[in-house]
């Protein structure tokens, strides 16, 4: 078998098996929420990085749609069990990985900010205790337009996941 | 001499002349290099590595001398990276199976090194690289060292520190302040494919893409 061959199967095997999940996720997280879900936001595929038992950080990624006509910020994140949340951005200057801490990250009107590995990525910093995979992360995210949303993260593998549905 | 004869040995006399020439003029792997995707050779057979003596994340010596004899696949870290560091190590895990399928005789070893070796000990950097791959070597010891040997590979970090609100670049081989205890990193984060004779072979910036890094070092080991 060839190493293309490989890693072909091995990428559908990973989006059939994060197509699924993220459904599903997307399901509870709908019925969980959907007296308190106004239609102007929706967070889509929220997942936590699986990580080494004792890694100090994690990263948090998702997408989120912005269906009003007005840019919106998420302004914070708050996760029970680690020391502090921030929302921050990785940028690639000339080859030097940058890590820059955001005040807000805005979601434009009629658009999506897609949080993921490299770019746009919610912190989550000294971890109570770092949680397996498959395990669910509560993270509560509050925008400027007074709306607050609790989403289910699951934790997992993988990065560049969906990349052909960003639409930043 | 009959023609046929005449030409089948003409023949012979140019294929062997063409292959001398190839390979005595392919000593900068010009032949190499265009049929990789994603590589830098970076290979200087002037341009020696210094000489290191760090510690391994079973605190056993870690020196020039592990680097001879095999193939090594190695990057710059540090632990309190929640997002390039990781995807770096899983990417370089990737690679290794995906040689491994291929059936790849010589695999090389997968090596990290801290850029922040206070914080991330020989104890800290096992369990964290481990995570990615049971077979990643994390590498520890003293900074100056580390500084040190970083330059030939053209890698680069400045540490971060919040002060007020403010956000405060503290380049290395410069202390922090006393009592700073919370920074990041900002890094460069290439990987580096070292050759047998333990010096740089070739580099692979950022972003990487694991499958096409493979098909590479395959490439490369082949044709070494």
């Amino acid at each position: 078998m060839t190493i293309q061959n490989l890693f072909s199967l091995k990428y559908i095997a990973i989006l059939f098996v994060s197509l699924v999940i993220s459904n599903l996720t997307f399901a509870m997280e709908h019925n969980h929420s959907m007296h308190h879900q106004s239609t102007s936001l929706e967070v889509h595929n929220p997942w936590v990085r699986s990580a080494p038992p004792n890694a100090p950080m994690l990263g948090a990624f998702m997408q989120i749609k912005n269906n009003t006509n007005n840019t919106i910020k998420l302004l914070s994140a708050q996760a029970k069990g680690y020391q502090r949340v921030e929302l921050h951005r990785t940028l690639n200057h000339g080859g030097m990985m940058k890590m820059l801490k955001q005040d807000f990250m805005p979601i434009e009107a009629n658009n999506n900010l897609h949080l993921k590995p490299g770019s746009w990525h919610i912190m989550l910093i000294e971890p109570g205790s770092v949680p397996e995979e498959g395990d669910m992360v509560m993270i509560k995210l509050t925008f400027d337009n007074g709306f607050t949303q609790t989403i289910r993260a699951i934790v997992r593998k993988g990065k560049m996941m969906m990349n052909h549905h960003h639409a930043h | 001499m009959s023609k046929s004869t005449l030409l089948i040995t003409v023949a012979f006399i140019v294929s062997i002349g063409v292959s001398v020439f190839s390979v005595n003029t392919d000593t900068d792997y010009g032949a190499l290099k265009k049929q990789l995707k994603v590589s830098h050779i970076l290979h200087k057979p002037d341009k020696k590595l210094p000489d290191f003596a760090l510690i391994d994340h079973n605190e056993q010596p870690y020196n020039n001398a592990h680097l001879k004899d095999q193939w090594t696949l190695l990057t710059f870290i540090y632990t309190h990276c929640p997002d390039v560091c990781p995807t770096v190590l899983m990417d370089m895990a990737s690679i290794k199976m995906g040689l491994e399928s291929a059936e790849l005789k010589v695999i090389p070893e997968l090596v990290a090194i801290t850029f922040d070796p206070k914080r991330d000990t020989p104890k800290v950097l096992k369990t964290y690289v481990t995570h990615f791959d049971k077979d990643f070597i994390g590498i520890s010891g003293d900074q100056a060292q580390i500084d040190q040997l970083i330059k030939p590979f053209g890698t680069y970090y400045e540490r971060l520190i919040e002060v007020n609100g403010e956000s405060i670049i503290i380049p290395n081989g410069t202390k922090l302040p006393e009592g700073v205890k919370n920074y990041s990193i900002n890094h460069t984060a290439w990987m580096y494919l070292l050759s047998p004779d333990g010096q740089i072979f070739a580099g692979f910036p950022t972003p990487h893409k694991p499958n096409a890094i493979a098909k590479d070092i395959e490439l490369i080991i082949n044709n070494y």
